[in-house]
């Protein structure tokens, strides 16, 4: 009798076995009990993809901030973090925010990080009654016009520092015409539309275009050189001054065409361009020098000093808080969790904390390392935002801030 | 020197070796345009641990992992032939008689198929009770029951009728964006400017996906296999480009506003789904059963036997009255049907619809399912889309050093040369299409196969 | 009507400009629309992988520029020679490259005489598996590449600026397909080239080696396309999905001109850029894409054989 093991019984048989196991094994629960309850602050963002160095420098703030609060020993209750990493991407994040939901300790979320990520992951943390404390998401279309509570913001959204950009241009920089080009994404898209108009609104010409076919944020398939038929069309209009709003990956493609189609007027974008992979993404590098660069740092002293930024040092590996973009915010948000957490009720049940958290973060009122945060009732920090965006320019290869709105 | 390279066993071996030195970079850390060789030197010279026996650079594990590879592959070759040795000596009978053992014929009957199926649908149904985490379940409607929707959706355009779609997402697609459209979450206003409840997007989606898919296919499927396939990828990326663009229709890049939870209203039939995941486990999977029967019977129908008729040989096909192009067509629709659906389910599910979803490497991940499981075979294409799915899911949420998600696509790429090198027709074939393949590589296959040149599929158009 | 009309103005001003941009381009697209072109003439085979191969030309060529040119400003005669290595680093990995994919992807199933939809489907796991791996090692980010040599306008033609960038594609181009055309025309390698497209069963009776001969014809298709990756970089950098969109439009450009053509290739790719050349004045920067693939559905439909024909055979 020859041998012959029945391969589609044998196939069929070990798929089923798969199908079961595999998700089991994937639960795996470990809690060990200890003294004090352990509770988790979770953080959402970009962790890799073409906008991992922005997400980064929040982990590490909200790690500082978590490592500095256990430290010092005046907490009932222990706190660990949980990272959710969903690219930036407003389709990764509703999963990101599901898993975050889904973790049976945490009590409040940092992030998420990117606006259009914040978008389609808040009607899950709505549902779920989980206070969103975001860093970064500066599109002014997640508090205007919204009714949920839950989400809050440690910077200033983008109606503050779209008027900040506008008034830079046509102020400052006299230009009498302005070319607003956008990424067509939810952050990008609504601040190009806050500087357009206040642009307007100040006396220059505007005119908008919309280029959403992502080169490299995080690389998409748009060829590389789509930007050189824009260089080609700004050369021959001229405008005064240039602005983009979206991301850094783009913006260093924008500008190398530009420069090399021989444009001289002001170029500048917004907060999701400020970092140092924009310097390295230009073709040649030295095109990016002169660029100008708005974001909301909060000029009274945004980085973390002393023996905080030595931790600091410690948990980025050398990189400065100067130079981690939002760090100093993603600390800031997670302390204000945390100061709400040590006042409730920290026996009740975890929903029943997610839930107290929200009207807890309305009340407070803390001198952070950005500055005052309090929040009005849409989720937006108090105050004007004047003297709170910072502008920055790019010189002999570095990003130097020079003035404030 | 030169007769040594081209012993046959020094080949294999040299072979051997340069796939275990590519698997272990591709298991390494990464690099970075700043330091483009640290994920090499990383790959062999970083710790690992020999399942945790114990720890010592990667150049050693691998090759420890190697030798015991290539040692079971020469046991098992052994075993394999010893045993056969045996039966041979065994007995005159061993090949002439039939090698069907009662068990065999047992489970090749009809009525233990379907007691299999039961078993699984039974399975299946209690999954949710015993998978009870929010996010997992969500995981299994989005990333496993949507991808064997539009699996077994391609496999009716590649497996039956034999065309290959590289834009098979932008039928998902139209159904995400038509439920949108339906609800009023675009920027362009509802039909009859009437909001309809997500739920009546269903047959919207599936009806405007399948005009699509006629649309499509009625200039495009005179085109031979190669260019039907580049223009369908066009296509597919035409479609992302105007979803992307035309922000005053689609809402562009930042993609649709909320979409309405998924309600019934009927009268005294009243249910919400709202967000939690189970109620969608519940709907998708009854769909799949549904298109599951419908695309098994279709298989056995006069449609199914045209397909295959096309498939083998579409002049003969053709002389017999089958009119190629219509069956095409009706493929590309069928398909079409399952992978609107498939998008009504994302779009309801996750409450936005955005572009980023639709892109070309979606449309490859469907095809690698197809192409894993057995083109043309249902219970194939399911069988190996669970597995693969599963398996990313799992890599997704415990990742392993050295695994990034947006290394997925690397091991898919491999996954598919493989697979073409060694068994074109799938891990689960039906038997058919074995046939079909085994046919094409002896040469045996009729002339039509054979002599096919220029776009068009006719012998005739060559020109001299 | 007016939408026409400030269009064409538009053109009319940016004419020359747009022309000599559009004829450069055309010329990168010329050379990997040949790769598509030679291989599709001996195998019959679209191979989709090409746009990694233009890939990898140009990511060999950043690293080298990287250790040479670093952050120097090369002089004259430095830019030269500069230029020189770049494009044979370019050309020489592009085409080890593709004989490495032959080998690796296509060979085995020559071998089993595999149906051709398992060709197209290896090309294709081939493609993805290559530039993820290029992405996994070497960062997914844009990264810009430091010119061997600065860019000037070298001189004005009716008013449009002749960079340096464009005179260097001018002359690289025309020597390579020049060469590559003399050598498929006249050389016995070419002849061998060309008896496989007509007829490999006879052409192996004949003597020759199919093997060796395909194996030629993807370092060929190969050189040039690497080539192509490191010229078209320069003003851009490089990023590991760069060659997908280029190299779909310059199989559209293969097809244009005929496809197994190779004077085809060089007349497709040239016409094919100065069209999207001149489409700027009329779309946006985003659906210029369009334009290409809108070229390949038409000429597919309307002329499959494309404009000079189907025969890598018939040179003349």
């Amino acid at each position: 009798m020859k041998f012959r093991l029945n391969k589609t019984v044998a196939a069929v048989s070990s798929s089923a076995l798969v199908l079961m196991a595999v998700p089991v094994i994937g639960i795996a629960s470990s809690s060990s009990a200890a003294s004090k309850p352990t509770f988790t602050i979770g953080y959402q963002g970009p962790l890799s993809g073409g906008n991992a160095v922005l997400g980064i420098n929040m982990k590490w703030g909200v790690e500082l901030a978590i490592q500095d609060a256990n430290a010092s020993g005046r907490l009932p209750f222990k706190l660990q973090a949980a990272f959710y990493d969903d690219q930036g991407s407003s389709t990764l994040a509703p999963a990101a925010a599901q898993q975050a939901i889904a973790n049976k300790s945490l009590v409040a979320v940092v992030g998420p990080a990117f606006s259009g990520a914040t978008e389609t992951a808040e009607p899950f943390y709505i549902n779920a009654k989980i206070a969103t404390v975001s860093p970064s998401a500066t599109a002014a279309g997640l508090t205007n016009g919204k009714t949920n509570n839950n989400f809050m913001r440690v910077v200033y959204g983008d109606n503050v520092q779209g008027q900040a950009d506008a008034t830079f241009l046509v102020k400052k920089k006299l230009a009498k015409s302005v070319e607003v080009l956008n990424d067509g994404s939810f952050y990008g898209a609504g601040l190009a539309q806050v500087v357009a108009q206040d642009a307007k609104s100040l006396g220059a010409k505007v005119t908008t275009a919309s280029y959403p076919q992502s080169s490299s944020c995080p690389p998409g398939t748009a060829p590389t050189s789509q930007y050189t038929a824009l260089a080609t069309q700004i050369k021959t209009s001229n405008p005064g001054a240039v602005f983009y709003g979206g991301y850094y990956c783009d913006f260093g493609l924008i500008v190398g065409a530009l420069r090399s189609a021989g444009y001289k007027g002001a170029i500048m974008s917004g907060d999701g361009s400020e970092s140092s992979s924009l310097i390295s993404g230009t073709s040649p590098s030295s095109a990016a020098n002169g660029v100008f660069l708005s974001a909301a740092g909060g000029s009274s002293g945004g980085n973390f000093t002393g023996a905080l930024e030595k931790q600091f040092l410690k948990i980025s590996g050398g990189v400065t808080s100067a130079k981690a973009l939002y760090a100093p915010q993603a600390f800031d948000a997670t302390s204000i969790i945390i100061d709400a957490l040590a006042r409730v009720n920290t026996k009740m049940p975890v929903n029943k904390i997610r839930a107290s958290l929200i009207p807890e973060l309305h009340k407070i009122s803390l001198k952070g390392i950005t500055g005052m945060i309090a929040f009005q009732s849409d989720g937006n920090l108090k105050g004007s935002g004047a003297g709170q965006i910072d502008y920055y320019q790019v010189q002999g290869g570095k990003i130097i801030q020079f003035g404030h709105n | 020197m030169k007769d040594l390279w081209q012993n046959p066993r020094v080949k294999r071996i040299g072979a051997i070796m340069l796939i275990a030195v590519l698997v272990t970079v591709m298991t390494g850390p990464e690099g970075n345009g700043a330091e483009p060789t640290a994920g090499f030197t990383g790959s062999f010279a970083a710790q690992a641990s020999f399942f945790g026996i114990f720890t010592v650079q990667r150049w050693i594990v691998f090759s420890l992992l190697t030798l015991i590879v290539v040692g079971a592959i020469a046991l098992a070759k052994f075993v394999h032939r010893s045993w056969n040795d045996r039966a041979h000596r065994g007995g005159s009978d061993a090949s002439a008689m039939s090698t069907r053992t009662p068990l065999r014929r047992r489970l090749d009957m009809k009525s233990s198929r379907y007691v299999f199926y039961v078993i699984v649908l039974v399975l299946a149904i209690f999954l949710p009770h015993v998978i009870t985490d929010n996010s997992w379940q969500t995981q299994i409607v989005q990333q496993i029951l949507v991808y064997i929707l539009l699996a077994i959706g391609l496999n009716v355009v590649t497996g039956f009728a034999g065309l290959l779609d590289l834009g098979f997402v932008a039928f998902y697609a139209i159904g995400a964006y038509t439920t949108a459209w339906v609800t009023g979450a675009l920027p362009t206003p509802p039909p009859f400017h009437m909001q309809f409840n997500t739920f009546f997007a269903i047959p919207f989606a599936i009806a405007l996906a399948m005009l699509c898919g006629v649309l499509i296919g009625l200039p495009t499927l005179r085109l031979r296999g190669d260019y039907l396939a580049i223009v369908t990828l066009g296509f597919g990326e035409i479609i992302y480009l105007f979803a992307n663009n035309l922000f005053g229709i689609t809402g562009g890049a930042t993609g649709t506003r909320e979409i309405p939870f998924l309600s019934i209203h009927l009268g005294s039939l009243k249910y919400l789904w709202g967000l939690n995941p189970v109620p969608y486990y519940y709907l998708t999977l009854g769909f799949v059963v549904l298109f599951l029967i419908i695309f098994s019977s279709l298989e056995h129908s006069r449609v199914g036997r045209a397909w295959v008729a096309i498939r083998e040989d579409e002049i003969a096909a053709e002389s017999l009255g089958i009119n190629p192009l219509k069956y095409k067509v009706m493929a590309f629709a069928i398909g079409a049907a399952s992978a609107g659906f498939a998008g009504v389910i994302t779009a309801s599910q996750t409450l936005f619809v955005t572009p980023p979803t639709f892109t070309l490497q979606f449309s490859i991940n469907i095809l690698v399912l197809v192409i894993f499981g057995g083109m043309g075979s249902i219970i194939g294409v399911v069988l190996g889309g669970l597995f693969i799915q599963i398996f990313v899911v799992y890599l997704e949420h415990s990742p392993p050093s050295g695994y990034n998600s947006q290394d997925l696509y690397m091991y898919l790429g491999a996954l598919l040369v493989v697979m073409m090198i060694f068994r074109p027709a799938g891990l689960f074939p039906s038997r058919r299409r074995r046939r079909e393949i085994d046919q094409i590589e002896a040469g045996t296959a009729p002339d039509a196969v054979l002599t096919d040149v220029g776009p068009h599929n006719r012998v005739q158009e060559e020109m001299s | 009507m007016s939408y026409f009309s400030s269009h064409f103005t538009t053109l009319g001003h940016e004419f020359w400009g747009l022309l000599v941009g559009g004829i450069a381009n055309g010329i990168i697209y010329a050379m990997v629309a040949i790769g598509y072109t030679m291989v599709y003439g001996v195998l019959r085979l679209i191979n989709f992988a090409h746009s990694e191969i233009f890939m990898s030309g140009a990511f060999a060529s950043f690293f080298l520029m990287k250790v040479l040119v670093g952050n120097s400003t090369p002089n004259a005669f430095e830019s030269v020679v500069y230029l020189i290595v770049g494009i044979l680093a370019g050309g020489i990995v592009g085409a080890v490259m593709a004989v490495g994919l032959e080998r690796v992807a296509y060979r085995p199933l020559r071998r089993r005489h595999a149906p051709k939809l398992a060709y197209l489907i290896s090309a294709i796991g081939a493609s993805y598996f290559i530039y993820n791996f290029v992405g996994k090692e070497f960062g997914r980010i844009n990264l810009s590449i430091d010119s061997p040599f600065i860019n000037n306008t070298v001189f004005t033609i009716f008013g449009a600026a002749v960079q340096t960038y464009y005179i260097v594609i001018f002359v690289v181009g025309l020597i390579m397909l020049v060469s590559l055309e003399r050598l498929v025309a006249t050389s016995k390698l070419g002849r061998g080239i060309r008896a496989v497209a007509q007829d490999a069963e006879t052409a192996s009776l004949m003597g020759v080696n199919i093997d060796r001969t395909i194996a030629v014809t993807f370092m060929l298709g190969g050189f040039l396309g690497g080539v192509a990756g490191f010229l078209y970089s320069i003003p851009i950098g490089v990023v590991y999905t760069m060659g997908f969109t280029p190299a779909l439009k310059a199989f559209s450009a293969a097809v244009l001109g005929g496809i197994g053509n190779l004077r085809g290739a060089v007349l497709g790719g040239l016409l094919l850029g100065i069209v999207e050349s001149f489409s700027v004045a009329f779309v946006n920067g985003a659906y210029i894409d369009v334009v290409a693939f809108a070229v390949l559905v038409l000429v597919l439909m309307f002329r499959p054989t494309g404009i000079l024909g189907e025969r890598l055979g018939r040179s003349a």
